[in-house]
């Protein structure tokens, strides 16, 4: 009788549905966290610069000049948007084709992403980027990864 | 003196007549005093220069117990060169090192187109480089002043920035090179002043040298249309991320049109250096002079408010006192190459320009045990009597002409004064010392006249 009791109480409490309410918050949509992150020092930055567009490692000596030269320059944007701009001049960097941009400019985009920012774009950067490139036929990839390397995300880590 | 009672009482009626607004720096007048000049010019004749090979003219009479006096300074003081051991010119080939004196420059020596305080005082802290530079750009003595730290108080381009509402290209700081903290003088850490309003700076011998050639010469200048516009467009969406979190490339706030303009002055001053078109002085043979060569292209090329150029060869001194000789004799070369270069070749600077000389600190009495080429003693400076003794050299519009003003009995002036001084002429003093940041003795060299 009492196992009968308990068995009838078992099956009596398992039957009861539960009853979910599902809402939706009000969310504040906020740029990429990055307050986290630290400025990188001009040795880490030339480093790291050289690698994205030769893609391979600056010599000790090459770095001990750049760096000497960042340090001659008082405003540091002028001097890294000049120093970038040199090796943008040189013939060994390397570059996406205009053909690869073109077409398939949303895994050009990730990559650029990812080589400069090592992050996944959101969705927002991901579609405007490729947005601006489509409606921009003038735009090569050289102008774009000067865009990513002048941009402040850059200089910090 | 006269000149400076009419100074006054013009600034009196101007001030009569100055209608109030607020300027986007938050204050409420534009600038409180008349200018002397519209620009001032300041040579840091620094490393160290000892009094007696260079006010005193006592050559090695007083260092090397050798009764040969004579002045190699003929830009700046007036006196007759020695005629005995010349070591400290050039070295015509076959002859004696040093053998042959530069030609003077100036056919009037400064001391007598201006003012000469010979016997300034750097009456505080120890007597070495980054202090003394240090207080001679911000007119604070930095006791406690560390290598690898900006000044503690605003400098003299903070409050030109801040109070005449000048913008960053029209305040320079040029340096002889990188090192001994040489770049982190172009604006204090003061949490009131600071970056946003310091001094665009150069090395130019490192800038425009091998290392430049390398890194900066030939870089790709963008169509300011066709490529500029949409690699500003992405950048600006990039920084969109960064703008919240407040981070961003340390920059001096140029604007835009300011860092195109300094990238215009880096590609042209390569390709005159390739054409030989960079005013160097006549004898260029050290870094001071090639540092005050490319000083003429930035005064020529940006007309600055404010222009501080710091020297440093004579601080060979520690190991040789020939090569201290040699570096002092082109210290006043290239101050002369400056001062004529302005009076001459800048149209806009000429006759609107103060030039004012201090070296950062003196030289030691007496030598340390190094003996050089010439078996002649070398000087140290550990912050004795004797190396607390400089001298301040002004010239240019208002500044009274053939004056000299103390003496070793009556020292006049210190070296905190600077400031205050530049403050002076371009009509921001009251500015300057109302912020009460500057030493308390400082003074304004004209009103210790």
């Amino acid at each position: 009788m009492l196992a009968f009791g308990l068995l009838l109480g078992l099956l009596v409490g398992s039957c009861k549905e539960e009853q979910y309410t599902y809402g939706v918050e009000d969310v504040l949509i906020q740029p990429v966290d990055l307050s986290g992150k630290k400025a990188k020092t001009p040795e880490q930055f030339l480093n790291i610069l050289y690698a994205n567009l030769y893609q391979k490692a600056m010599s000790a000596n090459q770095l001990v000049k750049a760096t000497d030269v960042i340090t001659s320059i008082g405003d540091k944007q002028v001097a890294y948007e000049t120093v970038i701009s040199k090796f943008m001049n040189d013939p060994n960097i390397i570059l996406p084709t205009e053909e690869s941009m073109r077409n398939d400019p949303e895994a050009f985009v990730k990559e650029s992403y990812q080589r400069f920012f090592v992050r996944v774009p959101t969705e927002a950067e991901k579609t405007w980027m490729i947005n601006f490139i489509n409606s921009h036929p003038d735009v090569t990839p050289e102008h774009v990864y000067y865009a990513f390397a002048i941009a402040n995300e850059y200089y910090f880590y | 003196m006269k000149r400076r009672e009419f100074l006054k009482k013009s600034a009196l009626a101007a001030g009569a007549i100055t209608v109030p607004y607020i300027l986007p720096t938050g204050r409420l007048f534009a600038q409180s005093g008349s200018q002397m000049a519209e620009h001032v010019v300041l040579v840091l004749f620094a490393g160290g220069v000892r009094h007696q090979e260079s006010i005193l003219q006592r050559y090695l009479a007083e260092s090397q117990d050798l009764d040969i006096e004579g002045n190699i300074m003929y830009n700046m003081l007036t006196g007759d060169a020695p005629e005995l051991k010349v070591v400290y010119g050039t070295t015509p080939a076959g002859q004696q090192p040093g053998i042959q004196p530069i030609s003077r420059i100036l056919q009037t020596p400064l001391d007598k187109q201006g003012t000469l305080f010979p016997e300034v005082r750097f009456s505080k802290a120890g007597t070495g480089h980054f202090v003394g530079l240090s207080t001679g750009v911000s007119g604070h003595y930095g006791v406690t002043q560390g290598l690898r730290q900006r000044p503690i108080n605003p400098t003299i381009f903070e409050y030109v920035r801040r109070y005449l509402n000048a913008k960053a290209t029209d305040v320079w700081f040029v340096g002889n090179g990188i090192g001994n903290s040489t770049p982190l003088l172009n604006h204090s850490d003061h949490p009131d002043f600071g970056y946003r309003y310091a001094a665009n700076f150069f090395a130019p011998n490192v800038t425009f040298g091998s290392k430049g050639v390398e890194f900066l010469k030939g870089f790709k200048v963008y169509h300011p249309d066709e490529e500029l516009v949409p690699i500003r467009e992405m950048q600006a969406f990039l920084n969109n991320s960064f703008n919240l979190a407040g981070k961003e490339i340390p920059h001096l706030y140029n604007t835009d049109e300011e860092k195109a303009d300094i990238k215009d002055f880096i590609r042209t001053t390569f390709e005159r250096l390739e054409n030989n078109q960079v005013s160097f002085p006549p004898v260029t043979d050290n870094g001071d002079l090639s540092t005050i060569g490319y000083t003429t292209e930035i005064l020529r090329w940006f007309k600055p408010k404010l222009t501080v150029v710091n020297m440093s060869s004579v601080d060979s001194c520690h190991g040789s006192y020939t090569s201290y000789l040699k570096s002092l004799h082109r210290g006043d070369h290239a101050v002369g190459h400056l001062w004529n270069y302005i009076q001459t070749q800048i149209p806009e600077m000429k006759d609107n320009t103060v030039m004012m000389i201090m070296p950062e600190h003196g030289r030691n009495y007496e030598p340390n045990p190094i003996t050089d080429e010439n078996d002649w003693f070398a000087f140290d400076h550990d912050s004795d009597a004797n190396s607390r003794r400089i001298f301040t050299q002004m010239v240019g519009p208002n500044v009274p002409a053939n004056l000299r003003v103390g003496s070793e009995l009556n020292p006049v002036g210190d070296a905190a004064d600077t400031v205050v001084t530049i403050a002076d002429i371009l009509g921001i003093k009251q500015d300057v010392l109302g912020a009460g940041l500057v030493d308390f003795n400082a003074m304004s060299l004209f009103d210790r006249i």
